[in-house]
């Protein structure tokens, strides 16, 4: 077997006991690895009705057929019930901890149970160790970090939980190799129910290559790709993805105050030229990623990672703050506390709105920056105001008698582009599986950056079409499982001449694209088995019926429901957003 | 259009890198970018031609130097002379800008002789002729196409890609009505991707130059997904050359005339909200 370990190991922290799953060849084909065959074993281990955070969860982690050897390959996909949304979730991270998982033999592990005290795995050539985390726990993830590292072997790769996760907050983040994180959803958190305070893991075996002359030949080609794409050439790499703050924002779609607005007056202070000028003390890579879109940053007191654009915006613009040096440094926070940026940002910005229109009792202002970070601690030790922002946007509204003011869709936050100034994003968006995310299908790159081809921003034509076939390309990518960033540079077909390569198999690109297509119907099946259809597939009514009142997205709501019946349409679902069993049938699922 | 050649898309590439910063090593994966993607030539500057006729010369791409480059002000004398070295280093195609402000004041017999110098002395290599069509209005434009023909061209071009504006399927088909279909029309300037690249096929180029072939390339290959949808039509402004005349970059008179052009459009009162 080429590109695959062929080995994905089992992990009962209830018993201790392991077992190696057997996945049939057939089954690798049609899912591939990563998210795509994490949802394919997720689905046949837990019941949609299952309690995230309860014992009988699983939680796995699994690398790709193409990671370790293409370029951006070092990460990983943690796939589970999110207990955030209580939709099917993964969530992606890079850094370097999926290629030295890979590199030990294994495709990946399955985590179920809980341990009865805190404990750790570490995952080596010679198997996977159950130790214990007794005196870990409390410690925050960069404290996790440098204590293995001493413990066990330097230059491991570990991904962690900080206290946030111990605390079931339920938009906690896997942290791994210090400051990259796998933070959508709530992975941490479930990590946390388990009482699995990190994994420890590095490698020395070899992937097998089927084709190692035409990979040769192909990661040239690869890298003219990589380098010839502004966005990846050059954008990424100078500026980070903190390069979009002016764009986005002359564009008039850059949410403020909770989406209340779509022009930050202090974007520019914000942006990531500023964070180049007043910052940046590096830039940092992945695993075999020439892009290096990562900031390495200082401030006069702290260092770190980031921000990147969706954090320099969720403790930005959508708090109305201009202090570059506090959004960093709650940044840093995040990733010690082990939280989500955006989820953490956002619900403090509803919060606020809350506030504003005095439906909230704890007093939070607009602009407010030096609260960022205390604000940030509570929330990671549910301490005071902190436990009742650790309810996520959705919960917190709900709660306060106001839902309308979450910007969410199906419980998780939507990111930094107000849909309102593009259609396409907005229908992807509500389409998501896993909630508000931006990266199911990034329309932003045609509706705004021209990537393939610029397609009318404004217009609803073709949209349909091109969230579905971006969404089922994202599947693939994230399944391979590589970086979405070189979404922006390569193509369907050179990712199938890369899986070829590695595996030896021959797919074609709609082979290929039937996989994604698989993958997002399968997840759209177990949400719907978990109770969630049509009425779900919507945006906050703030992008439905208010319109901006300025900059260039002014005058526009979301025409969502003009898209919605031909996306279902095209997916083969019905007009509930239920996959119909022809659709299953012909998938194959 | 259900599907795309690419292959044939590649061969109408000319894969350029003319910037004033560019060096060696620049040109170098130029060379080796148009022999992996299968480009027609490379379009450079006269001072990288003898470098990337090395390493093009055992393949089928060509060597195209831009001469007069960007302003096509120099004497005519001189352009033939940088023509001439051009071709004996090795360039098969030669792009020559036209002197455009003789133009503009109809010394047609001048840009006549300046267009026939280059082509005696480039013989056998193939000329094109780039009008900057930015600057021009469109009776200027098939004039300019005209004569073209008439001094022996083997293709008229729209652009340099430094002026105010690149090319736009409304100055393709202009130029494609005039010369016929045995002379070429090279669309250049603002070609990122490939809904520009079909449009301006679609209006009659036959060659396209631009730095973007690579992207052009790779993109097209999600086509054939949703061919429909990838080319659904845009706000008729968005490729008009009226909706880009900018009155800091054009002469007066020509700004005028494209601003003319824009008011007494049938789309106006339509597309006019989506102005930004």
């Amino acid at each position: 077997m080429n590109g695959w370990m062929g080995k994905i190991i089992k992990v009962d922290l209830s018993t201790g006991k392991q077992e190696t799953v057997e996945v049939d060849d057939k089954i690798r084909r049609k899912y591939l690895g990563g998210r795509g065959l994490g949802v394919k074993l997720y689905t046949e281990l837990c019941s949609p009705q299952i309690e995230p955070l309860s014992p009988q969860n699983a939680l796995i982690f699994l690398t790709g057929p193409l990671t370790a050897v293409m370029p951006t390959s070092g990460r990983f996909q943690v796939i589970s019930r999110s207990p955030l949304t209580n939709t099917i979730c993964d969530s992606s991270s890079g850094g370097i901890f999926g290629a030295e998982l890979k590199k030990t033999g294994i495709d990946g592990f399955i985590i179920t149970g809980k341990a009865e005290k805190p404990v750790y795995l570490n995952i080596t050539d010679d198997g996977i160790e159950i130790k214990d985390a007794t005196h870990l726990w409390g410690l925050n993830t960069h404290q996790t970090k440098e204590v293995l590292l001493k413990e066990t072997t330097s230059g491991a790769s570990i991904a962690s939980i900080g206290p946030a996760g111990e605390n079931q907050v339920i938009f906690s983040a896997i942290m791994n190799d210090k400051d990259r994180a796998a933070g959508r959803g709530g992975m941490g958190a479930i990590m946390g129910s388990k009482n699995l305070k990190a994994i420890v893991t590095i490698g020395t075996k070899k992937i097998p290559v089927a084709d190692p002359e035409g990979l040769k030949e192909l990661l040239l080609k690869i890298d003219r790709l990589i380098d010839k794409n502004p966005v990846t050439g050059k954008s990424l790499q100078l500026l980070g993805t903190s390069v979009l703050v002016n764009v986005i924002n002359a564009h008039g779609m850059y949410p403020t105050e909770n989406f209340q607005r779509g022009v930050f007056n202090d974007a520019e202070g914000t942006s990531g030229e500023k964070i180049a000028e007043i910052l940046l003390h590096k830039r940092s890579a992945c695993f075999k990623c020439s892009i290096a879109c990562g900031r390495s940053t200082k401030t006069a007191d702290k260092e770190g990672e980031g921000p990147e654009y969706e954090t320099v915006w969720a403790f930005g613009a959508q708090l109305g703050i201009n202090d570059l040096t506090k959004i960093t440094e709650a940044n840093y926070a995040c990733n010690e506390l082990g939280l989500d940026t955006i989820t953490t940002g956002s619900t403090i910005g509803c919060a606020m709105e809350l506030y504003e229109k005095g439906a909230f009792p704890h007093e939070l202002k607009w602009g407010d920056a030096d609260i960022l970070e205390i604000l940030v601690e509570a929330i990671a030790y549910k301490r005071g105001i902190g436990a009742e922002l650790a309810l996520g946007s959705k919960r917190l509204a709900e709660k306060y008698g106001r839902p309308e003011l979450a910007m969410q869709v199906k419980g998780l936050e939507i990111p930094a582009y107000d849909p309102r100034g593009v259609q396409g994003q907005a229908l992807s968006y509500a389409t998501s599986n896993r909630g508000g995310c931006h990266m199911r299908a990034y329309m932003i790159a045609t509706e705004i950056l021209g990537s393939p081809v610029f397609m009318d921003r404004y217009s609803i034509k073709g949209k349909p079409e091109i969230v579905a076939l971006l969404q089922d390309i994202s599947a693939v990518v994230d399944s391979m499982v590589l970086c979405r960033f070189l979404q922006f540079s390569i193509s369907i077909s050179t990712f199938t001449e890369m899986l070829n390569v590695v595996t030896g198999l021959d797919f074609s690109d709609e082979e290929l694209l039937e996989v994604g297509k698989r993958i997002y119907t399968l997840e759209r099946e177990f949400n719907s088995k978990a109770g969630f259809s049509r009425k779900d597939d919507i945006l906050p009514s703030r992008f439905l019926e208010e319109e901006l009142e300025e900059g260039s997205s002014r005058n526009r709501v979301v025409q969502l429901y003009e898209m919605l019946d031909r996306y279902y349409e095209i997916r083969g679902w019905d007009k509930n957003g239920v996959p119909t069993k022809e659709t299953l049938n012909k998938l194959g699922i | 259009m259900e599907n795309l050649n690419l292959n044939k898309i590649a061969k109408m590439i000319d894969h350029t890198e003319l910037k004033s910063n560019s060096g060696q090593k620049k040109i170098l994966n130029l060379c080796n970018e148009a022999k992996m993607f299968g480009f027609v030539s490379v379009c450079i500057n006269p001072h990288y031609v003898k470098f990337a006729y090395e390493q093009l010369k055992n393949s089928d791409v060509l060597v195209c130097s831009v001469i007069g480059f960007p302003l096509g002000m120099n004497t005519s004398r001189l352009k033939a002379l940088e023509s001439e070295q051009a071709v004996t280093d090795g360039a098969k195609e030669i792009d020559m800008v036209i002197n455009v402000g003789a133009m503009r004041d109809k010394k047609y017999d001048f840009i006549k002789d300046d267009i026939k110098q280059v082509v005696e002395v480039s013989s056998p290599s193939h000329v094109k002729v780039i009008l900057e069509t930015c600057y021009l209005t469109d009776d200027e434009i098939v004039k300019a196409c005209q004569i073209a023909v008439e001094a022996g061209a083997h293709f008229v071009k729209t652009s340099t890609g430094f002026g105010a504006f690149g090319a736009f399927p409304h100055h393709v088909k202009l130029m494609r009505e005039t010369v016929g279909q045995h002379i070429g029309v090279k669309a250049a300037g603002g070609i990122s991707n490939f809904k520009d690249a079909i449009r301006l096929i679609n209006a009659g180029a036959n060659r396209l130059g631009t730095s973007a072939g690579v992207m052009i390339l790779e993109g097209a290959k999600l086509f054939k997904f949703a061919p429909k949808a990838w080319l659904e039509p845009e706000i008729p402004c968005h490729i008009c050359p009226s909706r880009h005349a900018s009155i800091s970059k054009l002469p007066k008179a020509v700004y005028t005339y494209y601003k003319k052009k824009c008011f007494n459009c049938e789309y106006r009162d339509k597309y006019n909200k989506f102005y930004e």
